[in-house]
């Protein structure tokens, strides 16, 4: 029997929301994703959702008030948002910490780096569907929460830094403590970089999804492991050498493979590196004066003057502009660029060509990091309305 | 491909003890100097209100003393702070700035609960009241 009639049926295409209550992670962003099958054809990002006014807050309160204001950004990552906004109001006062507040400030931010990649691994676990595997990262990463809790006084919220040094010192029984909460660490890690490795259905849920090329990677101005992971050579660690970042040795961590699974083995790899360099500063730690300055002393007026500053988050590169007009105690301006603005806005071009199912397991490839990067809503008060502004608006271009 | 290595780790959990903690009939531990719940001893406190200033949170409010206890002629105002621990983000801000080091700062970290949601009872405790 030979086909007698062809009706095309036309291809519809889908709009299937992702999000904004638990895209993947929980946290609130909304991906409009379009599908014409299983394929997708078009990802819109929609943000917002989480949006707190975090930089006027810093406006109203003083410059001291904004170092806690500022480690409440982002949970996850606290400990590096003080440390940026620290080093921009020690810029303005042309204060030197010790190399022992140094050296502490590092241990802080590597321990908040090896917790942040294990938890967002863990994630990935969960969405590639091993629950065990998730909950057995997580109870290891306790580990490192008790080696935070240690130091800083905090499981999670660390704030530990303060203009001109730290806020804690450790002894020599805190530092054994650390030392051996980390080394029991290391293997278990290890372990899981194998499991991440060879177990077959993470690498095949993970391999070739999601691909992004160097030529990609920089043109969209990719930060932090997900640049790293398709072989773009960016730290600020290594290029800037803030703190004691200069005399830790480690090494730079990519892979020119550029998927999803090499995004999350670059993060293996550098809570391995993490560990190595919380040993070394554990063992090495200098003694050259007391790295906790006295609160009550500290200047209270600010010169004018701005200042710039970055760090390695743990999502990429995290910048703070600080702003001071010297008449008050407050900053005129504080401007925060975190690095889960660049990587989810402007990735939305990955998502095109793979099928509906990959879509979580590609927005966790990112590490997205919601509450970081909500600070571009508008709401005009006049009108009673509220919109959003694209880059090249933000950037300068016509209202 | 090698063989999924997971199969041996979840046989050794199966047998093993669980690594959950019951929390509130267990007590989750945690060390001495964990940033738990802070107070002001009203014997040193002076009433200068840098505390109150200096709060991130606007936790700390200056509040009269009750006039049925003994307050240090250091505390002329008779006024003390008084921390909501709702607002308060545990930061110890108020520990460090305190120029007379007023502050007792305490481990404590259950304080989730519909009594004791302010400093007022622990505060107060660090007075004589009058006549006693």
């Amino acid at each position: 029997m030979g086909v007698t009639k062809i009706v095309e049926i036309p291809v519809v295409t889908t709009e299937v929301p992702v999000g904004p209550q638990h895209p993947a992670l929980h946290e609130p962003l909304l991906l409009k994703v379009y599908a014409e099958g299983e394929e997708v054809v078009k990802v819109e990002v929609n943000t917002g959702y989480n949006h707190r006014g975090i930089e006027k807050l810093c406006e109203r309160n003083t410059f001291y008030r904004d170092i806690f204001v500022v480690g409440r950004v982002c949970g996850i990552c606290n400990a590096v948002h003080a440390n940026c906004y620290v080093r921009a109001l020690e810029q303005l006062l042309d204060l030197h910490p010790n190399k022992r507040a140094q050296y502490l400030r590092v241990l802080a931010m590597e321990l908040e780096r090896v917790h942040s990649h294990m938890l967002i691994n863990a994630v990935m676990a969960e969405i590639v569907g091993f629950e065990t595997l998730f909950m057995q990262i997580m109870l290891d990463r306790e580990r490192v929460m008790k080696a935070k809790e240690i130091l800083t006084g905090g499981r999670v919220l660390a704030d530990y830094m303060m203009v001109g040094g730290v806020r804690r010192d450790i002894d020599e029984e805190k530092r054994q403590r650390i030392r051996e909460l980390l080394l029991k660490l290391k293997p278990r890690v290890e372990y899981y970089r194998k499991v991440f490795e060879e177990d077959e259905t993470i690498v095949k849920r993970l391999e070739g999804v999601g691909r992004i090329s160097y030529s990609e990677a920089t043109s969209h101005s990719l930060v932090g492991p997900t640049a790293r992971g398709s072989g773009v050579k960016i730290d600020s660690r290594v290029s800037d050498k803030y703190d004691a970042y200069g005399e830790i040795p480690f090494n730079l961590v990519t892979r020119s493979e550029g998927d999803s699974w090499a995004r999350m083995m670059v993060r293996w790899d550098e809570a391995l590196e993490s560990i190595e360099m919380n040993i070394y500063i554990l063992e090495h730690l200098p003694s050259d004066g007391n790295p906790v300055p006295d609160e009550r002393r500290l200047p209270r007026r600010f010169p004018p003057g701005e200042a710039y500053t970055r760090v390695e988050a743990q999502r990429g590169e995290l910048t703070y502009y600080v702003m001071s007009d010297g008449k008050g105690q407050n900053p005129y301006r504080v401007k925060i660029r975190t690095p889960s603005f660049n990587n989810i806005i402007n990735s939305a071009f990955m998502y095109i060509g793979y099928s509906l199912a990959d879509v979580p397991v590609m927005l966790t490839s990112l590490d997205p990091c919601i509450s970081c990067m909500e600070r571009v809503t508008v709401i005009d008060l006049e009108k009673n309305t509220r919109y959003r502004l694209d880059l090249k608006q933000l950037a300068g271009g016509k209202l | 491909m090698k063989r999924p290595r997971l199969l041996g780790l979840v046989l050794k959990n199966l047998v093993s003890k669980p690594a959950t903690i019951q929390y509130p009939r267990v007590k989750t531990p945690v060390e001495p100097d964990f940033r738990g719940v802070q107070y002001a001893d009203l014997g040193k406190c002076t009433g200068c209100s840098l505390c109150a200033i200096e709060c991130p949170a606007d936790a700390i409010k200056m509040t009269p003393i009750p006039p049925e206890y003994e307050v240090p002629k250091t505390n002329p105002r008779r006024i003390y702070p008084l921390i909501n621990y709702g607002k308060c983000v545990f930061c110890y801000r108020c520990v460090k700035v305190c120029p007379t080091n007023a502050y007792i700062a305490t481990n404590k970290y259950d304080i989730a609960g519909v009594s004791r949601l302010t400093s007022e009872a622990f505060s107060l405790t660090t007075l004589r009241r009058v006549g006693s």
